[in-house]
């Protein structure tokens, strides 16, 4: 038997609890098939159940800490830290990083809790993707999706700054997008993250929410990072419009009409191709979660108790 | 289904709407206050009044602590007069801090509160102090934060430099323009150097932003009046009225805090023998900076005075 490996170190935005407006009343540990571990958190007992997913590898879960002591009040409040940051395990293989491993972990942290079914709440491609993919592959573990600042590849072409640059390549300059480059990445990881949410949180008032966003990103790994990047996308615009075609639960799209991430005409085209409720925050850029706390926080409460509202 | 695109507006979502809202006049004067509680409120759910401190700001000072509190406790605001959706009354006297404890006690009554604890933030120590020692049976507890009061070092904001409050300059930089004929002049320049010298800490834009814009609700001659009329305890009084505080206390003071000094909350623990909670690092306004410490030390004290009664 192989001997297990010893847990990465607990990072300090999740090791303090003195500060920590709701701390969880359970946590542990679920594991894939190859070992891999991801550390789950569980708050309050409400019904429904909702996961917060990880925007991973670059953050891990404290993301969500405007919105977790507000919603366990209501609700069952489940996150985790994904595989490659937080508490999880930090796998350096691209293949860890699969679509098909990411999406499996929403399914193996329900297992692991307990939870049935539940709703499912993310953020970007990293969040918003996955909970799509799980939800048409296991309807029945999904009563709705709340997806903030969507995320869903090829539905538009991504904003002209994120394709500007190779990624692979050496680049003559680091300025800017650039930054978005593995080896600028090995070089200054932490220059990147200051970078990448300065430039998707503009809005007046933003230093907090983009001092721990890039904390949260250099308390991860850019070997994690390295990794999930090589992995590829395996579906065209067919593929992506099937899979979130086949989603049969409620769907809310919140997106802001100033994204510097994601086009906010990926957002209305995802509405329109499920039905969902749309709703589209003037002047906000990608981090409504973090930086509209009170608005998201209502904005998921109220659709969650739209699901279980008695029908006349 | 068919998708709807709907706008929300930036502020359309407040966190907590007052349960209770009324007018309470004396001497003419609208006092306009805001009452909030738990579902599950009953006859022994504490009653939790968050005073307003200068009348540069208002109720929405205390923004941050509403939501939460109001989950544990009832709690009680009211707009100071000279701002919000107070009267402005155009004499000096009627800013005076014995004028702002009685409207304390008037709200007391029109909200049904039979006692309370006080939580007074700098300008509002001087009420909140002056209403736990004349109304021992209405006053269960205070927590004083950043108390502007003359313990050791008179607090920059009573008249700093000395007379300087009144001497007619070329023009007024920093400091200088806590000055009279600054706010006639330049009021929104003096608001705004004066909150970014109440946040100190980084990331505060917004609570900066939040405050001038609440200053912006009153003006220059309202504030001219405040500081006529004294809205400070002097020195010759606050020994006597520390000396007849019986209630439990507790103070909460920043270390950078640049409108009144750390000492001065120090100074205040050692007279009134209470407890002190120092925050590392912050400065004058903790509430909005600091919302969670802040909420959970007056959790914590609200919780400790019920237990200390029922024991």
């Amino acid at each position: 038997m192989t001997p297990i490996p010893p847990l990465p170190p607990v990072p300090p935005s999740l090791a303090s609890t003195h500060d920590r407006a709701r701390l969880p009343d359970r946590d542990g540990w679920a594991a894939d098939e190859s070992g891999v571990r991801i550390h789950w958190e569980v708050y309050g007992e409400g019904e429904p159940t909702i996961v917060l997913l990880p925007s991973t590898p670059i953050v891990h879960s404290r993301q969500w800490k405007g919105q977790v002591p507000y919603l366990a009040r209501h609700f069952r409040v489940i996150t985790y830290d994904g595989r490659g940051n937080g508490r999880s395990d930090r796998p350096t293989e691209p293949a860890a990083y699969d679509g098909s491993r990411i999406v499996g972990d929403i399914g193996r942290v329900l297992d692991a809790t307990g939870t049935g079914h539940a709703v499912l709440v993310g953020l970007c491609g990293d969040g918003v993707w996955p909970a799509f993919r799980f939800a048409a592959a296991s309807p029945d573990r999904v009563e709705g999706i709340v997806a903030f600042a969507v995320g869903v590849p090829r539905l538009a072409p991504p904003h002209p700054w994120r394709v500007q640059w190779s990624f692979e390549d050496e680049l003559p300059t680091d300025e800017g997008w650039a930054k978005v480059n593995a080896h600028y990445w090995r070089r200054d990881y932490a220059g990147f993250a200051r970078f990448f949410f300065a430039a998707i949180t503009t809005e007046p008032h933003s230093t907090k929410v983009i001092e721990d966003a890039a904390a949260w990103a250099v308390e991860g790994s850019v070997d994690a990072m390295l990794a999930d990047a090589a992995t590829g996308f395996d579906l065209d615009r067919d593929g992506v419009e099937a899979v979130v075609r086949a989603v049969r639960s409620p769907i809310l799209v919140v997106h802001g009409s100033e994204d510097h991430c994601q086009p906010p005409v990926r957002a209305r085209i995802l509405a329109e191709l499920t039905g969902a409720t749309l709703v589209e925050v003037e002047g906000a850029d990608h981090m409504i979660p973090g930086r509209h706390p009170v608005l998201a926080n209502l904005l998921i409460r109220d659709f969650v108790r739209s699901l279980r509202r008695p029908t006349p | 289904m068919a998708s709807h695109p709907a706008a929300i507006p930036h502020d359309a979502a407040r966190a907590r709407h007052p349960d209770a809202s009324g007018t309470v006049v004396r001497d003419g004067v609208r006092i306009v206050w805001d009452r909030y509680e738990p579902a599950d409120a009953g006859p022994a759910t504490p009653t939790v009044v968050l005073a307003p401190t200068w009348s540069i700001v208002h109720a929405r000072l205390w923004k941050a602590q509403i939501p939460y509190l109001a989950r544990h406790f009832r709690v009680v605001t009211w707009d100071g007069r000279g701002n919000g959706r107070s009267d402005r009354p155009a004499d000096a006297a009627a800013y005076d801090h014995a004028a702002f404890a009685a409207d304390g006690l008037s709200v007391l009554d029109a909200t049904s509160t039979e006692r309370a604890i006080l939580v007074g933030l700098s300008a509002g120590a001087s009420w909140s102090l002056l209403l736990a020692a004349e109304h021992p049976d209405r006053v269960q507890g205070v927590v004083f934060i950043a108390p502007a009061l003359p313990v050791g070092r008179l607090p920059r904001t009573s008249d700093s430099p000395p007379s300087g409050f009144d001497v007619e300059r070329e023009s007024y930089e920093g400091w200088d323009l806590y000055n009279r004929h600054a706010w006639r002049l330049a009021y929104a320049r003096f608001v705004a150097h004066f909150f970014a010298q109440c946040f100190t800490e980084p990331h505060s834009t917004k609570q900066i932003e939040d405050c001038v814009g609440w200053a912006c609700e009153t003006d220059a001659e309202t504030l001219i009046r405040t500081q006529d009329a004294g809205r400070l305890l002097d020195h010759a009084s606050l020994a006597a009225v520390t000396r007849a505080v019986r209630c439990p206390t507790l103070v909460i003071h920043g270390t950078d805090d640049d409108i009144v000094e750390h000492a001065v909350g120090v100074g205040l623990a050692e007279l009134l023998g209470c407890p002190l909670l120092t925050i590392e690092g912050g400065g004058h306004i903790p509430p909005a900076r600091d919302p969670v410490r802040v909420n959970l030390a007056i959790r914590t004290f609200v919780e400790s005075v019920r237990e200390g009664q029922l024991a």
